[in-house]
């Protein structure tokens, strides 16, 4: 924003009407859709009449009598809670070993970043492939072992949900590691040469200097990973649909599922619901996030 | 100045709804009156009519459009709409958008859904109804005394495809007369080590097939209107009992080791390779099996019967390749021209249609091609006689088939799987408006 001293001039050559058409759109493309979200909410709207009437709370109390929606948003935190850990896990883990400016490690780097960009059905589906019982990665282990592997990785329904979200850290590890790197840059080289002075080992030094100093982009990478991979869909669509037995199916997935039975009113109130949670959650999470960095 | 920013906010704010507008976009008052059916060659020329088909039926139509562009000068065209077809066209005619004709289960569950008073026109009188075989006339396409689908193809029967080779090499010479016969022949078939019968979990859809043929009698006594007014529900003894039976079958071991992580494409190759005897399945399964060996090592190996608890009969359930709806546009002549292009369709060129598609005819004048499969032959055959599927006959169509796989991965118990079942169907019912929920 603009000092207080300077807005007057500053109005005369900048008319506050001037932002009708941004508004204009922001408020289309944007705020109306978000409005709607609510609205449709408490509609009966379908596929099967033409007219939308008022249905009061209907919806959310057949929602929450309903397991099938507890049953989504658990394993939609359980999901969105292990994809941050392996993303960052692995985010912070490239950055460590790249950090360094060489010519390999640039290259590297790259070759993690690509996954970020491609498109995240395809990863599914390559992984689908690859995941399959007679796949490539049991004909691997069964190469190396010598014996006829048919290992199920994505139709046991304890361990696929952590195989799908391995699959969806993979894909966004890059992203991770990059906004990592950039933060171990922005420590000072003055701090680490004083650690050093002081005796501190490569371990000493990451546990009780860098680590701690990386917060800001601690924040960033779990707030993001966390909150995204709730809205999480395409790689799980792609990869088990939701199976098995249910086991990945995330409230998106669910969502999807209402959506095409028809049933709108009820998609759009699981969407606020899912919508509600992020935000539920949003708040602590940085505010936690956030009180590390104190420390700076 | 926050004044201002107000005022500007809610001016905006106040024009994007009106351009929004608050009404359901999908709905439009079509044209209403009695109806004109043009002749099959009316001239046509300068009209453009679009088509929506799903990835296994945009060919379907190659054959008709070509006779029908060359007889009347209009110009057709195919949109692919990608799967999963049913959702996508259902989002599409909800937000407003409308072909002129499209691919559509003719059943009334799925004309439902599609909002057929509102958006289908009505083809109640058209020309070519006398020339269907009698039986097969009425047996769908119909939602509360209306037509509203065109059967094109014969429809799809949910019954037994099994491997003769298999059969003969155990002594079985005749196929199975009823439901304990079936199962007889399972056991015996487990007794001397070969895998009675093949389920495709992982895929989930085919599962539902257990449950709906064991609900065959029932079906034909009125189960299916039973359970519309919320008089039955699946939780109850008949439906359960079906399920109830699927999962002892599983459990008894008649069913392929690898059930729970077996495709579709597993399902073809393990009863062509002999790996299993039986399939409970629909004719898109004959399909998988015809991309996968000739017709000629099919008729050889491939056999098809129909199974209920009494007898023999087959349980139908059309499907989206099987039919077609023309839509209500608001555009008259668009609307004449695509009950034209259905007219010739099932009228002059409806015998180039099953020579090119290597179909059974469906009219008593037109003669069913030399090449098609036996098997395919004797899923037509018991067409005539067979019962609706809980698509057929159901105002809704929930997703048995989601639950009975959970089922079978074990995250669901069969009660669990019925009273989920019955809890969408209600929900789905309710949004309708249905009577009872």
């Amino acid at each position: 924003m603009l000092a207080k001293g300077k807005a007057g001039p500053r109005r005369q050559d900048h008319p506050l009407w001037f932002l009708i058409p941004a508004l204009a759109v922001l408020v289309v493309f944007f705020l109306v859709p978000t409005a709607f979200n609510f609205v449709y909410a408490f509609t009966d709207w379908s596929s099967f009449k033409s007219d939308i009437n008022f249905a009061g709370v209907d919806n959310f109390t057949s929602l929450i009598s309903n397991g099938t929606l507890r049953n989504a948003l658990k394993v939609t935190l359980v999901y969105a809670v292990l994809v941050a850990i392996f993303q960052n896990a692995f985010g912070l883990g490239l950055a460590l070993l790249l950090e360094r400016d060489t010519r390999v490690n640039r290259a590297v780097r790259v070759a993690f970043f690509v996954p970020v960009i491609m498109s995240a059905l395809a990863v599914g589906y390559i992984f689908q492939a690859l995941l399959k019982p007679d796949g490539a990665l049991n004909g691997i282990i069964g190469w190396f072992t010598g014996a006829e592997v048919s290992i199920p990785w994505l139709g046991d329904t304890t361990w696929t949900i952590v195989v799908v979200a391995i699959v969806h850290a993979w894909k966004w590890m890059g992203l991770s590691m990059l906004i990592y790197l950039a933060g171990l840059k922005t420590i000072s080289e003055d701090v680490l040469e004083a650690a050093r002075l002081d005796g501190a080992g490569r371990w000493t030094m990451f546990r009780s200097i860098r680590f701690p100093l990386l917060a800001p982009a601690v924040t960033f990478n779990v707030a993001t990973a966390l909150l995204g991979s709730m809205n999480g869909f395409d790689i799980v669509q792609a990869t088990t649909e939701g199976g098995p037995g249910g086991t990945t199916e995330l409230l998106n997935i669910y969502i999807f599922r209402t959506f095409g039975q028809g049933l709108f009113a009820q998609a759009t109130t699981m969407s606020l619901v899912l919508f509600l949670l992020v935000a539920i959650l949003a708040f602590p999470v940085i505010r936690f996030l956030r009180k590390r960095e104190d420390v700076l | 100045m926050s004044n201002r920013f107000r005022n500007a906010l809610a001016l905006a704010a106040a024009g994007a709804i009106t351009l929004a507008g608050c009404s359901d976009p999908g709905a439009d008052t079509g044209s209403g009156g009695p109806v004109t059916w043009p002749a099959q060659d009316a001239d046509l020329s300068g009209t453009t009519l679009t088509i929506w088909a799903a990835q296994n039926s945009n060919t379907v139509p190659d054959s008709v459009i070509a006779g029908f562009e060359e007889l009347t000068g209009a110009e057709v065209e195919v949109v692919t709409i990608p799967d999963p077809y049913e959702q996508g066209v259902q989002t599409k005619v909800a937000t407003g958008d409308k072909p002129d004709l499209a691919f559509w289960q003719p059943t009334a569950s799925q004309l439902t859904a599609l909002n057929a008073t509102q958006n289908l026109q009505p083809l109640d009188d058209a020309p070519w109804l006398d020339a269907y075989q009698p039986d097969l006339r009425d047996i769908t396409g119909i939602l509360d005394d209306t037509r509203y689908a065109t059967l094109i193809t014969t429809p799809a029967v949910e019954g037994v495809y099994y491997n003769k080779e298999v059969f003969a090499a155990n002594g079985i010479t005749a196929t199975p007369t009823d439901w304990d016969s079936f199962l007889q022949t399972a056991r015996d078939l487990k007794a001397a080590g070969v895998t009675p019968f093949h389920e495709m979990a992982a895929d989930r859809w085919g599962t539902q097939w257990w449950v709906q043929v064991q609900l065959a009698d029932a079906a034909a006594d009125g189960l299916w209107d039973r359970v519309n007014a919320d008089e039955e529900a699946f939780t109850d003894p008949t439906i359960q009992g079906a399920i109830d039976n699927y999962k002892a079958l599983i459990d008894e071991g008649l069913f392929n080791a690898d059930i729970k992580t077996a495709t579709f494409e597993d399902q073809g190759a393990a009863l062509l390779a002999g790996d299993a005897a039986m399939v409970m399945q629909v004719n898109s399964f004959f399909g998988q099996l015809q991309s996968l060996a000739d017709t000629e090592e099919l008729d050889q190996k491939i056999g098809f019967f129909p199974i209920s608890p009494s007898g023999n009969t087959g349980t139908f359930i059309p499907d989206q390749s099987n039919a077609l709806v023309a839509f209500k546009t608001g555009d008259e002549q668009r609307e004449a021209a695509a009950r034209q292009l259905l007219s010739y369709w099932m009228g002059d060129g409806y015998q180039d249609f099953v020579n090119a598609q290597s179909t059974v005819s469906l009219q008593t004048g037109v003669e069913t091609p030399a090449d098609v499969p036996e098997a395919l032959l004797a899923v037509s055959e018991s067409v005539g006689t067979s019962v609706g599927s809980m698509q057929a006959l159901a105002i809704a169509n929930p997703d048995l088939y989601i639950y009975l796989a959970d089922m079978i991965q074990g995250t669901k118990t069969p009660a669990e799987v019925a009273e989920a079942t019955q809890s969408q169907f209600a929900e789905l019912a309710k949004a309708q408006g249905a009577e009872g929920f």
